[in-house]
């Protein structure tokens, strides 16, 4: 019914430790590089060597890295399969045109075109995914912080985040009384059991929120929570692996630019 | 429906955050606007978004089996207005992608624009209009709903078709593909989420219509015409 979130991962990452920005850069240069890369091993490499990464250095379970990536995968081939499709151009191996306007076919061009998106976001969801696996949100608070995000979206965004744990248990437990009195046996039940638990959890959260309210005035809020964020340094070990990571990724991507599957 | 991670070309992916920018600027000018009005709305919106979030991380009922979620901005967007949805949508977002890889980071932009703006200001323009009318509140809550989930899967559709235009047909082509491959799951899909959030409704109208009445979502005399009994 829901599913397990990569911030509990984080807070359990052997990289948890390691300087935020480090991290940050790690994973959103990546994504640049592969979206940069004009061929499609580069993405590929940058997606090995990350999730090696997870895998060696922040001790990530393999069967966990499976079930991150199962949602956008599903994603990934129905999109992908329409780019191949709609593509054309070079030798064509299939076609079919139904109106003068819309065809459909499978190009070499096409299989290229695809295998370049699916690359990109196989590198592109790994350095997200990096990024997920090793930062718990809090130390993000912090970088938005300095990044002077205003005060307002900080602080709604920390509420949030502070909801979605609680919102989460009170789910779980609803939904087991439910599944345990047959709420999801037939389609026309599962929608009524659904709308009561989402009722539910909206009235509860409701609540919550004026809890909230008596608790924040209690605490002479006034406009702006504290963040919590300790400064730790850059290990130069690790800046030096990031340094020879991107200028190995990005002289794969120059040099290997031309390269395509067929 | 999220955009995954690598799937807009670097130029796209700028161009919607290009997009979204001065929509969110726009949305947080509203949030302050409504902060330095109402302070107690912060922990209220805050836990509106939470809610978002676990609603959007829920498996809808499907009678294919297929695995939905619903998106929730429609109900945020008639609780809260489009401009202040914008926000809250912006930061589920961002929570979506680090917390379940559901978009990314660099399509964060377009997504917004679907997600945040495009869909929810089409639910709360259905919902306006159809707010003082004698068209009953379930009903206008499954419209609202339903149109915001609908026109958020055709901006995605329209942001796919412009980064990868067809070879013959060119954008319109493509758009057309991407919108008869994602209806298979995104029509049933809005379908089911106008009814689930109706039937949200009525349950709260049921047992606490005075979060409705707080949030002058729909007149009293509308919520007791559907059932609540108002204090």
């Amino acid at each position: 019914m829901y599913e397990e979130l990569l911030e509990d991962i984080a807070h359990k990452s052997a990289l948890r430790e390691t300087h935020t920005g480090v991290k940050i850069v790690t994973g959103a240069g990546a994504i640049i590089l592969c979206l940069l890369s004009p061929g499609f091993l580069a993405p590929l490499l940058v997606a090995a060597v990350l999730l090696m990464a997870l895998v060696f250095l922040a001790r990530v379970d393999v069967s966990t890295l499976g079930h991150v990536y199962a949602a956008p995968a599903l994603f990934a081939v129905f999109s992908v399969s329409a780019i191949v499709l709609v593509a054309g151009g070079g030798e064509t191996f299939w076609q079919w045109q139904p109106a003068p306007w819309f065809s459909l076919s499978v190009s070499r061009a096409g299989i290229n075109q695809g295998v370049l998106v699916f690359a990109r976001f196989i590198g592109g969801t790994t350095g997200l995914v990096f990024i997920a696996l090793t930062t718990p949100m809090t130390d993000l608070f912090s970088v938005m912080r300095r990044l002077r995000v205003p005060d307002e979206v900080i602080d709604l965004a920390m509420i949030i985040y502070r909801t979605i744990f609680m919102v989460m248990a009170h789910v779980v437990q609803v939904y087991g009384a439910q599944v345990m009195r047959l709420g999801y046996s037939t389609f026309r039940e599962s929608l009524h059991s659904f709308a009561r638990l989402c009722g539910a959890v909206f009235i509860s959260s409701w609540e919550a929120g004026e809890d909230l309210i008596r608790a924040m005035e209690a605490r002479c809020y006034a406009g702006k929570f504290a963040v919590l964020g300790k400064d730790r340094p850059a290990d130069p070990l690790s800046l030096a692996a990031v340094a020879t990571f991107f200028v190995l990724t990005g002289a794969v991507a120059v040099t290997t630019a031309d390269v395509t599957l067929f | 429906m999220h955009i995954m991670e690598g799937f807009l070309p670097l130029e796209w992916a700028a161009f919607w955050w290009a997009v979204a920018i001065p929509c969110l600027v726009f949305g947080i000018y509203q949030l302050r606007r409504t902060l330095s009005a109402d302070r107690e709305a912060l922990p209220l919106l805050g836990v509106t978004g939470g809610f978002i979030f676990i609603l959007s991380s829920l498996k809808l009922p499907s009678v294919t089996g297929s695995c939905s979620h619903p998106t929730g901005t429609g109900l945020s967007a008639v609780c809260f207005g489009p401009f202040v949805t914008s926000v809250v949508c912006a930061i589920v977002l961002l929570f979506q992608s680090l917390f379940l890889a559901h978009g990314g980071l660099s399509t964060l932009g377009a997504n917004i624009v679907s997600m945040g703006v495009v869909g929810p200001f089409a639910g709360w323009v259905v919902y306006r209009a159809l707010r003082d009318t004698r068209v009953s509140l379930p009903l206008t809550i499954f419209l609202s709903c339903a149109i915001a989930d609908l026109l958020t899967y055709v901006v995605t559709s329209l942001e796919l078709a412009l980064a990868y235009p067809a070879g013959v047909g060119g954008v319109v082509s493509s758009f057309v593909l991407f919108l008869g491959i994602f209806a298979i799951t995104q029509v049933p899909l809005a379908i089911v989420e106008g009814i689930v959030l109706a039937l949200v409704f009525k349950y709260i109208v049921s047992l606490k219509p005075e979060i409705l009445v707080r949030l002058r979502v729909f007149p009293e005399e509308k919520i007791r015409a559907a059932g609540g009994g108002v204090q």
